[in-house]
């Protein structure tokens, strides 16, 4: 079996980021070896010109998507701009839990100075935010944290390559 | 619709106190608290003859900004913290955020350049495999599309209203679950396309009815919902 070409139609095939687990699941190989033939693939499909995508990595999943330079003529095929973006509000409040996660609803709204429950649930919607439990505190608040679908949305292979914060002042350690 | 997103363009108390501070270009570890203070109220007033609406965060930060400026007339004891620092943290921590929030848009922006595709239904078609239709996997226009051909297939006319009348429904949903869990009764299983060939001519409403009846039914303990695949007849199956 070859390896490169089973990986390539099973992105295909899902669409969607397939996560490496389920690759190896499928492949019946170990993951460090099917993400060094992943790495591989990034490589080859980045350099050949020739090829209109490419696979781009999102947490542990892997995604089939168009180059960057052929956006315009999907863009006319199309049709349509589709407007992604999120509203300021949501993007503060995402970017807070980006960098504090696991966090409360009130360690969000303390910063923002704002009621945040309408915002968080429009996150947790459109599945940028999850739920990832409760705090041994009182009331038992959820804590949130971010999703790979939130690094497919800003494009980032992990959460570390969130940009760094300008950090000013004394206090918060937690920052990276 | 976000109610926190007022006074239009600030995001709350503290991205107007940054506005004020930035306009004024007002040093952040010593702000001029009466000045900046009465710059706040008077956008707040200006909302307020604006008819806008003020939320109880803008009106907090208002008596919080008045509070730190009576501290600060009062005589300072030695060693006592600048009543002004609890703040001061507050609006550098929210400029933290505010800034990186200024890069993950340009990220967003950059990322909307790339295409991919979501993920397809990929119905791979047997005749043996009876695949379970589940409905979290079946989307709207699938199950549209399964209506309108089932009727084609079926030779069925649906009598078309012309006129658009309301009217009381003399055929409702709890009377198609009730037949049908009648035949699965009698039966242990019904075919809805059987069922529509019996009634012969059948009206939009008919359609729709049962229609809901078998999502309705598909909720129902000891009843399962099948279909062989696409498009095809959808049996109910008393388990």
């Amino acid at each position: 079996m070859n390896l490169k070409s089973v990986i390539e139609s099973l992105l295909f095939a899902w669409g969607e980021p397939l996560n490496i687990n389920e690759m190896s699941r499928i492949l019946n190989s170990k993951t460090h070896e099917i993400t060094k033939i992943i790495d591989e693939m990034i490589n080859e499909y980045h350099i050949d010109k020739n090829r209109g995508l490419i696979i781009k990595r999102f947490g542990n999943s892997y995604q089939l998507i168009t180059k960057k330079e052929n956006f315009e003529y999907i863009q006319n095929l199309l049709q349509t701009t589709v407007n992604k973006s999120l509203s300021t509000a949501a993007m503060e409040t995402l970017s807070i839990i980006a960098y504090k996660q696991p966090v409360t609803k009130v360690e969000i709204e303390l910063i923002r100075g704002v009621k945040c429950s309408q915002v968080i649930k429009g996150l947790l919607d459109k599945n940028l935010i999850k739920e990832v439990g409760r705090l041994d505190k009182p009331g038992r608040p959820t804590i949130y944290a971010t999703t790979d679908d939130f690094l497919k949305h800003f494009g980032l292979k992990s959460i570390e390559e969130l940009p760094a914060l300008k950090v000013e002042f004394e206090g918060d350690k937690e920052a990276t | 619709m976000d109610y926190s997103v007022n006074l239009n363009m600030f995001q709350g108390p503290f991205d107007l106190l940054f506005h004020l501070i930035e306009k004024k270009e007002i040093d952040l570890y010593d702000i001029p608290i009466s000045e900046i203070t009465e710059q706040y109220l008077i956008f707040l007033d200006q909302m307020r003859q604006f008819n806008m609406n003020i939320t109880s965060e803008f009106i907090l930060m208002a008596s919080t900004l008045i509070e730190i400026k009576s501290k600060m007339l009062l005589p300072q004891k030695e060693k006592n913290e600048d009543p002004r620092l609890e703040l001061v943290n507050k609006l550098l921590e929210y400029k933290i955020f505010k800034e990186v929030t200024e890069k993950l848009k340009e990220y967003e922006s950059e990322s909307s350049y790339y295409f991919s595709k979501p993920k397809e239904e990929m119905a791979i078609s047997s005749d043996v495999k009876i695949e379970q239709l589940s409905l979290n996997e079946i989307n709207i226009y699938e199950l549209y599309n399964i209506y309108i051909s089932l009727i084609k297939n079926q030779n069925l006319k649906i009598e078309h209203e012309s006129n658009f009348k309301i009217y009381r429904e003399n055929y409702s949903v709890k009377d198609c679950i009730e037949e049908l869990t009648n035949i699965i009764k009698k039966n242990g299983r019904v075919s809805l396309f059987n069922t529509f060939k019996n009634k012969g001519i059948i009206t939009r409403e008919y359609v729709i009815t049962s229609f809901l009846a078998v999502l309705e039914l598909s909720n129902k303990q000891g009843i399962k919902v099948y279909q062989n695949d696409t498009y095809s007849d959808i049996l109910l199956i008393a388990t």
